[in-house]
């Protein structure tokens, strides 16, 4: 699978990716109303969780002992996730549980990974949406970058907006690293250049193009500031209080076009919903959210703003 | 991939940024219908019905953007908004009144500019904002030169722009870089006041995007403090604000330590008491890291008795970056640990102390967490300037 380039064939499915850095930011939460407005839509949708490291999406469902995980497929108990989906409540909506007991996995072999992720593309859906966890490990940024819609969720919070530009930075820079990795001519200069120590005081995307532009390597430089400006994330604010909070998406986007030399799209906000942490509590699926529900409402034109209906 | 909306979304922030451009009303009014709230778009549109010599209907671009700034308590930009409907049509006593109570009324006094500007009664603000003049700067440009007389207050409408503030040597009057700061929308630039002296310019101010801003001249700006006292009053609060802000920048380094539970893959060296013994060589990854110390999950390879006799050892910790090319070399102490059950497995988290770690390790641990200090600094300008009430 090729980020933004689906060379899949015609009825593989479309993989919208939710991070964000910090915990606690709703991702979840986020993911699920997604997949359940999909579903609604009569969208074939499948949702994944992917927070290797502390799976819980199949609680926030209603599930409290999920009969397969992704953990069975990792152990080769199963040969494609299709045989791990499990159905919901919901139409058209079936679930891949983390399972929480795959602490394991929260560092799986890369070969693990690839396997994954070339398996996103093979389940018989028409999306699938991708609980991705808190961090920013490689697994999490591999995961994000090999997905069409990249996701980030942030909350109105100092720490959650500097999470969710990290977590956008180390995308970058991961993905900086993935392409010098291929390009045998790239790797030293790219090295240098992405060393925190290095002593040419480096510190930004847009200057280390600059770097290798002026070490002779302008046709190098091109094709690398292309890649990274596919990136394009989608920033939604989530847990808004009023309509200054709104703007928590803005900072991110503005501070990642100008040290990432990328362009994010700030999406849209959804407002603080008490009722959903009642839910959450009391252990009922979110799916039963009313749908009158303000947040459920602010995610349906988010949705629909993803879908570009 | 369906991406239309995503492409729409970017192209209505670079219509607003200026970096694109649309000349067809037609285009635009159907770019109005799918984002009719968009106080940014209406004011491009009234540029563009301005140019195409639409007067009335600029004006009412204008004014519905001056209004949809207001509800988003942008007061600058609503402001600016309204001045260009009045450039049109000049406004009647009681239409100057409506926008004045307009901007009381959502007045949320977050920043130093939004008290600056609602601090003052009908009178001074009309007084005030008829002496401004609206200014745009391609990316790139040079605004304000080291050197140059500070005679001209500016307010940032929209854009952003980089100071790089210089002092002279002593010896030869040669200059020196001493610090770069952001400037964003709802900042000021200027150094003006006190009235009095005559100061000249310690700094270069040159555009990152392309920018908006709105300036008073110097003594336009006396004539008005001379006739209305409590402008004066504002102007000297505005300039006091701008020196609490550069001493309110060292609680930021502390609000920026805050620990952060970001996973990151780390190596482990445990040593032993007895001498002689290998070290435990195990990987983990942190569940929990600052500048201080970290909360790591060693991997199933720790199997050596239970958890509590990992206390007090000392480590050694390689922290993998997801750069792939760099790895931090820290010494520390394990301060607490507890026993996990992993894969089928008894393990451990334990709790490290950091102790030691070069200056060069401790700074890119924190631009791993944190990003460059410019980074840092351009998203606590932007959280000041656009979220704290």
């Amino acid at each position: 699978m090729r980020e933004e380039q689906n060379t899949e064939m015609e009825s593989a499915p479309i993989i919208w990716a939710v991070g964000g850095g910090k915990g606690g930011v709703g991702k979840s939460v986020l993911s699920i109303i997604l997949a359940f407005w999909l579903a609604r839509m009569g969208k074939r949708t499948v949702l994944m969780d992917v927070d290797l490291g502390g799976a819980n999406l199949h609680t926030l469902m209603g599930i409290k002992n999920p009969p397969r995980t992704l953990n069975d497929f990792i152990a080769r108990k199963f040969k494609s996730l299709e045989d791990i989906c499990i159905d919901t409540e919901a139409k058209n909506l079936r679930l891949i549980s983390g399972s929480s007991e795959v602490l394991s996995l929260a560092n799986p072999h890369f070969s693990q990974k690839v396997k994954l992720i070339n398996h996103f593309s093979r389940l018989d859906a028409d999306y699938v949406v991708i609980d991705l966890g808190a961090g920013t490990s490689f697994n999490v940024l591999d995961f994000f970058l090999a997905a069409h819609k990249k996701i980030i969720v942030l909350t109105p919070e100092p720490t959650s907006i500097q999470n969710a530009y990290i977590f956008v930075r180390n995308a970058v820079y991961r993905r900086l690293s993935r392409l010098c990795s291929k390009s045998p001519s790239l790797q030293p200069l790219v090295k240098i250049a992405m060393d925190p120590k290095n002593e040419f005081k480096i510190r930004t995307v847009k200057e280390l193009l600059e770097f290798i532009q002026e070490s002779g390597g302008k046709d190098a430089a091109e094709p690398l500031e292309k890649e990274i400006g596919e990136i394009r994330p989608v920033v939604i604010t989530n847990m808004v209080k009023d309509s200054k909070e709104k703007n928590a998406g803005r900072i991110v986007q503005i501070v990642a076009e100008k040290y990432l030399m990328i362009q994010s799209t700030n999406l849209g906000s959804v407002y603080y919903d008490r009722q959903i942490f009642a839910m959450v509590s009391d252990m009922i699926p979110l799916i039963r959210l009313d749908q009158s529900s303000h947040a459920f409402a602010n995610i349906y034109d988010v949705t629909t703003n993803l879908l570009g209906d | 991939m369906n991406d239309r909306i995503d492409k729409q979304n970017s192209l209505v922030n670079r219509i607003i940024d200026g970096s694109v451009t649309i000349d067809s009303v037609t285009k635009f009014e159907d770019l109005l219908k799918a984002f009719p709230n968009d106080p940014g778009l209406h004011r491009v549109y009234g540029d563009l019905l301005k140019k195409e010599k639409s007067a009335n209907a600029a004006a009412d671009a204008y004014g519905r953007s001056a209004e949809l700034f207001i509800e988003s308590g942008m007061t600058l930009q609503a402001i600016v908004s309204k001045l260009l409907e009045w450039q049109i049509f000049k406004p009647s006593q009681q239409e100057e009144q409506a926008f004045c109570s307009a901007l009381y009324e959502e007045r949320d006094e977050e920043s130093a500019v939004q008290r600056f500007f609602t601090g003052m009664t009908y009178p001074e603000i009309m007084a005030f904002i008829t002496k401004l003049v609206l200014e745009k700067f391609p990316a790139g440009g040079m605004v304000k030169k080291f050197g140059d007389e500070e005679n001209t207050l500016y307010f940032v409408v929209s854009g952003a722009l980089e100071e790089t503030a210089y002092h002279r040597l002593e010896t030869g009057g040669r200059i020196q870089k001493k610090s770069t700061k952001d400037l964003v929308e709802n900042d000021f630039f200027g150094e003006l006041y006190p009235f009095d002296e005559e100061i000249v310019s310690q700094s270069d101010i040159k555009t990152i995007t392309r920018v908006e801003l709105v300036k008073i001249s110097k003594s336009n700006l006396i004539h008005v403090c001379r006739k209305n006292p409590n402008v004066k009053l504002l102007v000297g609060n505005l300039y006091k604000s701008h020196v609490e802000f550069v001493e309110k920048e060292v609680t930021m380094t502390v609000r920026k330590t805050a620990r952060q539970k970001l996973p990151t893959q780390v190596n482990l060296k445990i040593f032993q008491d007895e001498t002689g013994k290998a070290p435990l060589d195990l990987v983990g990854f942190t569940e929990d890291i600052s500048l201080g110390g970290a909360r790591v999950v060693l991997g199933t390879k720790y199997q050596t008795g239970p958890a509590d006799h990992l206390t007090g050892k000392h480590v050694k910790i390689k922290i993998s970056l997801p750069t792939a090319s760099v790895s931090l070399t820290i010494l520390g102490t394990i301060v607490w640990s507890k026993e996990l059950y992993l894969e089928g497995k008894t393990t451990a988290v334990v709790g490290v102390q950091f102790n030691e770690m070069t200056d060069t390790d401790r700074r890119a641990l924190e631009e791993y967490h944190y990003g460059s200090a410019g980074e840092q600094n351009l998203i606590w300008s932007l959280w000041d300037s656009l979220m704290v009430k």
